[in-house]
C-alpha cells in the first residue's frame, strides 16, 4: 500500500529507477560476460560456460610476453606521468595567473594532443623521433606518450587552480616567505587534488594506449596493448578474457586504494 | 661580439644537452642491443610465436653459435612503418609480410632481394613462392581461403564457391565473410568471386552483384576470431575462412567445426619474408632457418598451414588438412594492390552501410 501511495504520489520515480537499472545493466553485461568467459574451461572462447577453470590466469603468467609487455606498460605509465607532472604542472601555473597575450596561445597548443587521432600522432612520432635519432625504443615510448599525458595533467591543474585565489600566495609573500616557499607550502596543497586526478587520467591512458605504442613495439618495448591485439588477432583462447578480467580487478583495486588514502571527491576540487 | 648575457645562455643550452643526452642514453639504449649476433625478428602473438620461437629461432641459435634472435610481436604495417622511419638503422632485421606490401617495400627500396646464394634452402622452394614477391623475399608458409562450416547445422556443405553463394542467396544458411577492413579481403573475396563468376581484376561487377544477392543472409567479420565467435553463438553456420585456423580450432576442441577445400579452389594466401636493406647479412641465415626442411614440417604441425620447402614431408593428418600449393588459385596480387583504392570506394559506397 505504501509502494502504491509513493508511485501515485511520484509515478515518474520508478520509471526512473527502472531506467537506471537497466543502463547499468546494459553497460555491465559485457564487462561481466568477459569476465565470466575467463573462467571457461575450454580452448576456446564459448558462453555459456562448459565448465570451469583458472587456466587462462595462468596463462598470463606462462606466456612471458603477456608479463613482459605488463611490466614495460607499468613502467611506461609511472614514468611519462612523472615527466608530464614535472612539465605540466609549471606549465599550468604560468598560463593560469600569467598576463602574456599568447597564453591562450599556447594552453591550446599544448592541449592539441586532445584534439588529434592518436594513430596520427603515433607515426608522426615515429618519423620525426626516428629522424631524430632516438628510433624505436622505451625513450620514443616515453616523449610520445607524455606528450598524450600532458594535457590531462594540464586541464585538471589548470582548472584547480583557476579556482585558487590568488589572495593565499600573495599572503604567504607578505608574510616573507619566497616564491619557491610559496610554491611548496601554499599553492602545492592547494593544487594536489588537480596534479592527483590528472596523474590518475594519464596513468589510465598511457597504460591503454594502442595506437601510439603500436608504431614502437621492439622486443623490449611491446606494451600490453599491442601483445593483446596481436594476440587476439591470432588466437581464439579465453586468456584474453582473463587478461581484461585481471585488468578490471587492478583498475578497481586502485580505485579503492585512492578512495581509502585520499578520496575521491576530493580529486576535483581543492579541499 | 658575443655579450656575457648569449654566452651564458649558449652554456646553458649546451649544459641542457648534455645532461639530456645522458638520461637519454640509458633508455634510448635498449634498442642498440639489437646489432651484431643479435637479430630482432617478426612474429604475430600467440601460437605463431611460439611457433617461430620453437621452429626457426631455435633451428637458427642452434645452426649459429653465440647468434640470438628477438621475437618482436606485431603486424607487418606496424613493422614495415618502423622499417621506413628507421631505413639506415632498421630496428626489425628479418620481417614477416603480405604478398602487396613485399611488393610496396621493394619498390621503396626498404628491401634486399633474395637469392639462393644468401638463402640455400631457396633452392628447395618452387621459384613461383618468390617471384609473387619479385624476388623481394619469398614465402615460407601459406594459407588457403576455402569454406567452413558448422557440422550440426549445415548437414549437407556447399562443394564450390559457387554452390555456396547460390545458397547463401537462397536464405539456407547465415554466412559469414570478411569486410573491407580485414587486410586481404581484396584477394580473398572481391577478386576470388569476380574471378569464378566471369569476371576477373579488371571487371569486379559479379562480386557486388553477388554481394547483393546473397546481402540478407551475411553477417560480416573483421578479424579471424570474429569469425569463430560468430559461428560458436550462432550468429552464423557457414562462411568462408582459412584452412589452417579451422583446423587449429578442430584441435583446441571445437569439434563441431569442419572445411571445405571448394572445387574452383582456394584462394591462395602466403606469407613473405623480408630482409630489410642495412641489416646486418646474418640475417640471411635466420630467414635460410625458416626455408629449411625440418624447422618448417615443425612449424607446418603447429599451426595447420602449408609450407614452402618442397623438401618437407607432411604426416597423413596433415596431408589430409594442407592445401597443396598447385590446388590453390593465386590471385594477381601486384594488379589487386594498384586496384585496391578504387575497389574500397566502391565497396564503401554500395556495402558500407552495412560491411
Amino acid at each position: 500500500m505504501r509502494l502504491w501511495r509513493r508511485f501515485k504520489r511520484n509515478p515518474e520515480a520508478p520509471m526512473l529507477g527502472a531506467f537506471v537499472v537497466l543502463f547499468f545493466a546494459f553497460m555491465l553485461a559485457p564487462i561481466l560476460i568477459v569476465v565470466i568467459v575467463a573462467f571457461n574451461d575450454a580452448n576456446f572462447v564459448a558462453f555459456p560456460l562448459r565448465g570451469y577453470s583458472l587456466r587462462w590466469f595462468y596463462r598470463i603468467v606462462e606466456y612471458r610476453p603477456f608479463l613482459d609487455s605488463f611490466v614495460v606498460s607499468l613502467e611506461l605509465a609511472f614514468a611519462s606521468t612523472l615527466v608530464a607532472c614535472l612539465l605540466g604542472v609549471p606549465a599550468s601555473l604560468a598560463l593560469v595567473r600569467g598576463r602574456s597575450r599568447y597564453a591562450n596561445a599556447i594552453a591550446t597548443f599544448l592541449l592539441s594532443p586532445l584534439a588529434m587521432p592518436l594513430i596520427v600522432l603515433g607515426l608522426a612520432f615515429l618519423f620525426y623521433l626516428s629522424a631524430l635519432g632516438l628510433g624505436v625504443s622505451f625513450l620514443s615510448l616515453l616523449i610520445s606518450h607524455t606528450v598524450v599525458g600532458l594535457p590531462y595533467i594540464m586541464r585538471t591543474v589548470a582548472g584547480v587552480y583557476r579556482g585558487v585565489s590568488s589572495d593565499f600566495e600573495e599572503t604567504a609573500s607578505i608574510l616573507g616567505a619566497n616564491r619557491p616557499q610559496t610554491f611548496w607550502y601554499v599553492t602545492l596543497p592547494l593544487i594536489r587534488p588537480g596534479i592527483f586526478a590528472g596523474a590518475l587520467f594519464s596513468i589510465l591512458i598511457s597504460f591503454d594506449n594502442l595506437p601510439i605504442s603500436f608504431f614502437f613495439g621492439s622486443a623490449e618495448t611491446n606494451t600490453l596493448p599491442v601483445v593483446m591485439l596481436s594476440y587476439i588477432e591470432h588466437q581464439f583462447d579465453p586468456s584474453i578474457a582473463a587478461l581484461s578480467a585481471v585488468q578490471m580487478l587492478l583498475a578497481v583495486f586502485a580505485l579503492l586504494v585512492v578512495e581509502r588514502i585520499y578520496g575521491l571527491k576530493h580529486m576535483s576540487a581543492p579541499t | 661580439m658575443e655579450t656575457m648575457e648569449s654566452m651564458r645562455r649558449r652554456r646553458f643550452m649546451q649544459a641542457m644537452a648534455a645532461a639530456g643526452a645522458a638520461v637519454c642514453m640509458p633508455l634510448g639504449g635498449r634498442h642498440a642491443s639489437a646489432q651484431g649476433q643479435t637479430l630482432t625478428v617478426t612474429s604475430y602473438g600467440g601460437i605463431w610465436e611460439k611457433a617461430i620461437k620453437e621452429c626457426f629461432v631455435a633451428d637458427f641459435e642452434k645452426k649459429n653459435p653465440g647468434a640470438k634472435a628477438n621475437v618482436v610481436l606485431g603486424g607487418p604495417a606496424q613493422w614495415m612503418g618502423q622499417v621506413e622511419a628507421n631505413q639506415a638503422n632498421p630496428p626489425i632485421h628479418a620481417i614477416m609480410n603480405t604478398v602487396g606490401l613485399s611488393l610496396i617495400a621493394g619498390r621503396k627500396g626498404l628491401v634486399e632481394k633474395i637469392s639462393a646464394e644468401k638463402v640455400p634452402n631457396l633452392k628447395d622452394v618452387p621459384p613461383r613462392f618468390a617471384e609473387v614477391a619479385d624476388w623481394w623475399g619469398a614465402c615460407f608458409d601459406y594459407g588457403s581461403f576455402g569454406i567452413a562450416y558448422h557440422r550440426d547445422r549445415v548437414k549437407n556443405p556447399p562443394k564450390s564457391f559457387a554452390e555456396f553463394i547460390d545458397r547463401t542467396a537462397k536464405g539456407e544458411w547465415m554466412a559469414g565473410l570478411p569486410t573491407i577492413s580485414y587486410p586481404s579481403t581484396e584477394q580473398i573475396l572481391i577478386w576470388s568471386f569476380s574471378d569464378i563468376l566471369g569476371g576477373g581484376v579488371d571487371n569486379i561487377d559479379p562480386f557486388f552483384k553477388a554481394a547483393d544477392r546473397m546481402k540478407k543472409n551475411i553477417l560480416w567479420w573483421a578479424s579471424v576470431t570474429d569469425f569463430l565467435n560468430q559461428l560458436d553463438s550462432g550468429e552464423i553456420d557457414i562462411g568462408m575462412y582459412w584452412d589452417g585456423r579451422t583446423w587449429a580450432h578442430y584441435d583446441s576442441g571445437a569439434k563441431h567445426i569442419a572445411y571445405v577445400n571448394p572445387k574452383e579452389g582456394g584462394v591462395m594466401n602466403p606469407v613473405v619474408v623480408q630482409k630489410p636493406k642495412n641489416a646486418p647479412e646474418l640475417a640471411w641465415k635466420y630467414i635460410d632457418s625458416m626455408f629449411a626442411p625440418e624447422p618448417q614440417a615443425k612449424f607446418a604441425e603447429m599451426l595447420n598451414y602449408g609450407v614452402t620447402n618442397s623438401k618437407v614431408v607432411f604426416n597423413a593428418k596433415l596431408k589430409e588438412r594442407i592445401t597443396p600449393w598447385e590446388q590453390t588459385r593465386w590471385p594477381p596480387f601486384e594488379k589487386i594492390a594498384e586496384k585496391l583504392p578504387e575497389w574500397t570506394e566502391r565497396w564503401n559506397k554500395e556495402i558500407g552501410k552495412k560491411g
